[in-house]
């Protein structure tokens, strides 16, 4: 049996309330998967528990079966994280943003300049990548930060609401790339309010509310599990999540 | 007042001048350092009442020599001001976040330049306020009720430098653009900083004259009897307490504070549009060299690389860093300038230290408190010591040819010597990037020149570490000179 990409068992964090409340979860490599939840549900900090910049109370994180609170640099170095607002330098262009996280990845030069070469052309950034980033849209900058995720061609790719503020031209942009990502044999867990997003790009999806997974599944699974074979992923979202429907 | 402003109608501009001070006056932080601010302040506070208690016997005229040496302060305190309006202009006009909503209220911009001017005037007066009322008011209290004209002439010198800081910022985005302005607005705020001093330094070639700054000022003045009557003699008048001195100050910069915000308001409406071309991309063709340029092998070199282009690119930061030198020039100037100074060698040997100290402090500072995308190096597969290590070093690395400068000048007298203050001066560097790694504080890099008010323990211990260390190094470069 392969190792799951991503296993989260028990893990829990609390600010000043409970935010992230004993929440397991297991996402298969080669999937898309979209975490879903209303504001405050607890998404961002479950991802950011993953990715090492938020240390849970309790629970485990595992990457590809490695313990990642245990080794924390071991798991970091398959993983990439993409967050609503990119991690940029606003005087570095693309070429220099690129060159600084291969370095950080300790990818070599000879492995890592073909590989900048290939995205910026890919993201069509080519033209502006001796530019200082200072001035780029935010979709630019969006893409800016998505080839510094790839550069490493990191086996888990998370992402906190990648497709907040861009055009469309933008998002279909990052939702190819995403899609290019997982055919090449990544794995990708991705947060979104845009629902439409995760019906149309995942796998499966994950409902989270209150810190706890609500519901979980393929779409027609969480149809089923709504009680109708016809709803729009965003009646399911409505219905699992909603207070009324959860006293009912 | 207050409640004639509470009344206000919303969009006027009482009202809008009542959410400038409540934006303007607001606490950026509460906590410990708003502890140790209140205890500093009710030390100098106390201070002021010995003070006061020691000046109840004395009486204080409008004698030439006192009115002189309140016009030589006025000058000095009005360049410190209008370099501190520089500043705020600029904050203003490039960082403000809420311009855009100001701009695009049915508000006449005109009363949206006045209420930023009347905030910018304000916040001059706290900070000056903080430094001379706590004196000032006891001895007022204590029997010179005639003290209490300072806090007018206070705010008549503040609501002035607004009016001059602004005008001076406008002036510098029509000349310079707007790309540019930024750079040279601080450069220029700088030079207004040092002013006096340059100018002290010009009148202290004459014989007789060794002192510097405020006083060599007054000295110059008390010679040329300047300030004794006239329009001269208005401040030290309006501070003792002469009404219509007062009323004349207050009246003239209230009349030139309305002066401006009639003549400002479209220049900073022009100034605060072209900004938005600073952030435009430059135009120009990307490189035919291949881009492997751009990529290294191992951590030091991938982040000294984006350190040293960071810092490189962004000459305002860099400019901040070479001011700590240039503040140090008084030492030297002050030291040596004069018969009977201070040995050259050994001071060069002190200097040299402390500005290591000064120059690393910074560079360690941006490096790795000012770091602008922590959560990309904290997702990376790299130890954090590690990081911070390289970043060190890095720091280390950009000041070297800075730190090599004196050492080189003082081998002319002593080579022993210069390799000795070599040795200090480098220890002097690391001691200041490690008292930097260790009690980092993360703020925003643009946050440069607030970052003592997030740490004075960091700026004090590293000018008692450095300091000691250099006058050591002094000692042993006067032992073998």
């Amino acid at each position: 049996m392969t190792e799951p990409a991503l296993s989260l068992r028990g893990l829990t964090k609390s600010f000043d309330k409970k935010v992230v409340d004993a929440l397991d979860l297991e996402i298969a490599a080669g999937e898309l998967y979209a975490l879903l939840g209303p504001n405050g549900a607890g998404k961002t900090t479950t991802l950011r528990m993953v990715t090492g910049l938020t240390r849970p109370d309790a629970g485990a994180i595992h990457i590809f079966g490695i313990d990642a609170l245990a080794e924390p640099q071991a798991a970091k170095a398959l993983t990439a994280w993409l967050p609503d607002e990119p991690m940029l330098y606003d005087k570095l262009s693309p070429a220099e943003y690129l060159a600084f996280v291969a370095g950080l990845w300790r990818i070599p030069p000879a492995e890592a300049a073909p590989e900048a070469e290939r995205l910026l052309k890919w993201l069509e950034l080519w033209d502006q990548r001796d530019q200082r980033c200072e001035g780029f849209s935010r979709g630019m900058k969006q893409k800016v930060a998505l080839a510094g995720a790839l550069i490493h061609r990191p086996r888990l790719l998370v992402l906190d609401e990648p497709l907040t503020g861009l055009d469309a031209t933008m998002a279909r942009a990052v939702k190819d790339a995403l899609r290019a990502a997982v055919d090449a044999g990544a794995t990708v867990v991705i947060t979104t309010h845009i629902l439409e997003v995760a019906e149309h790009m995942a796998d499966r999806i994950g409902i989270i509310a209150g810190g706890r997974l609500l519901a979980e599944g393929t779409l027609a699974e969480l149809r089923e599990r709504a009680g109708s074979d016809d709803m729009t992923l965003e009646d399911v979202f409505i219905r699992l999540t909603s207070p009324l429907s959860a006293t009912a | 007042m207050n409640a004639l402003i509470r009344r206000a109608a919303p969009g006027r501009f009482p009202w809008l001048v009542r959410h400038e001070l409540r934006v303007a006056l607001r606490p950026r932080a509460r906590g410990r350092s708003t502890v140790v601010a209140a205890i500093v302040l009710a030390l100098y506070f106390g201070l002021g009442l010995l003070t006061a208690y020691a000046l109840r016997g004395v009486a204080l005229t409008p004698s030439a020599a006192l009115l002189t040496a309140v016009l030589a302060a006025t000058i000095v305190i009005t360049s410190f001001m209008t370099t501190q309006a520089v500043l705020a202009s600029q904050r203003t006009l490039f960082d403000g976040g809420d311009l855009d909503l100001l701009l695009s209220a049915p508000i006449p911009p005109r009363t949206v330049v006045l209420a930023k001017l009347t905030a910018i005037a304000a916040s001059i007066v706290l900070t000056f306020a903080a430094l001379v009322l706590p004196i000032v008011l006891p001895t007022a209290l204590l029997g010179h009720s005639g003290l209490f004209g300072v806090p007018a002439l206070l705010v008549a010198m503040a609501l002035v430098a607004a009016c001059l800081g602004l005008a001076i910022t406008l002036v510098v985005v029509r000349i310079a653009g707007p790309r540019a302005a930024r750079t040279v607005g601080q450069i220029v705020a700088a030079l207004l900083a040092g002013a006096i001093f340059l100018v002290s330094q010009i009148i202290s070639q004459h014989p007789g004259a060794r002192r510097s700054g405020g006083v060599t000022l007054y000295e110059w003045f008390s010679a040329h009897h300047v300030g004794t009557d006239g329009i001269g003699a208005l401040p030290g008048r309006a501070a003792l307490g002469d009404p219509l001195a007062i009323l004349t100050l207050l009246g003239g910069a209230l009349a030139l504070f309305a002066l401006a915000g009639y003549a400002l308001d479209r220049g900073f409406l022009r100034s605060y549009q072209t900004g938005g071309v600073r952030l435009s991309p430059r135009a120009g063709r990307a490189s035919s060299r291949a881009i492997t340029r751009h990529f290294r092998a191992g951590l030091f070199a991938t982040m000294f690389a984006k350190e040293w282009r960071l810092l490189a690119r962004d000459p305002a930061l860099a400019f901040q860093i070479v001011l700590r030198l240039i503040y140090l020039a008084p030492f030297v100037v002050v030291s040596l300038g004069h018969d009977g100074g201070a040995p050259v060698a050994p001071t060069l040997a002190f200097i040299s230290v402390v500005g290591a100290g000064q120059v690393v402090g910074s560079l360690a500072w941006i490096a790795i408190s000012g770091e602008d995308a922590p959560d990309l190096l904290a997702v990376a597969p790299i130890d954090r010591r590690q990081a911070e290590r390289a970043k060190l070093a890095s720091a280390l690395a950009m000041a070297a040819p800075i730190a090599l400068l004196l050492p080189a000048a003082i081998a002319v007298f002593t080579p022993l010597g210069a390799m000795v203050t070599l040795v200090f001066t480098a220890f002097g560097g690391a001691m200041a990037g490690l008292i930097e790694l260790k009690w980092q504080k993360p703020m925003k890099r643009s946050a440069f020149l607030r970052r003592r008010s997030g740490s004075l323990l960091t700026g004090a211990l590293t000018f008692l570490v450095t300091g000691l260390a250099g006058l050591m190094a002094g000692a042993i470069v006067w032992l073998l000179a």
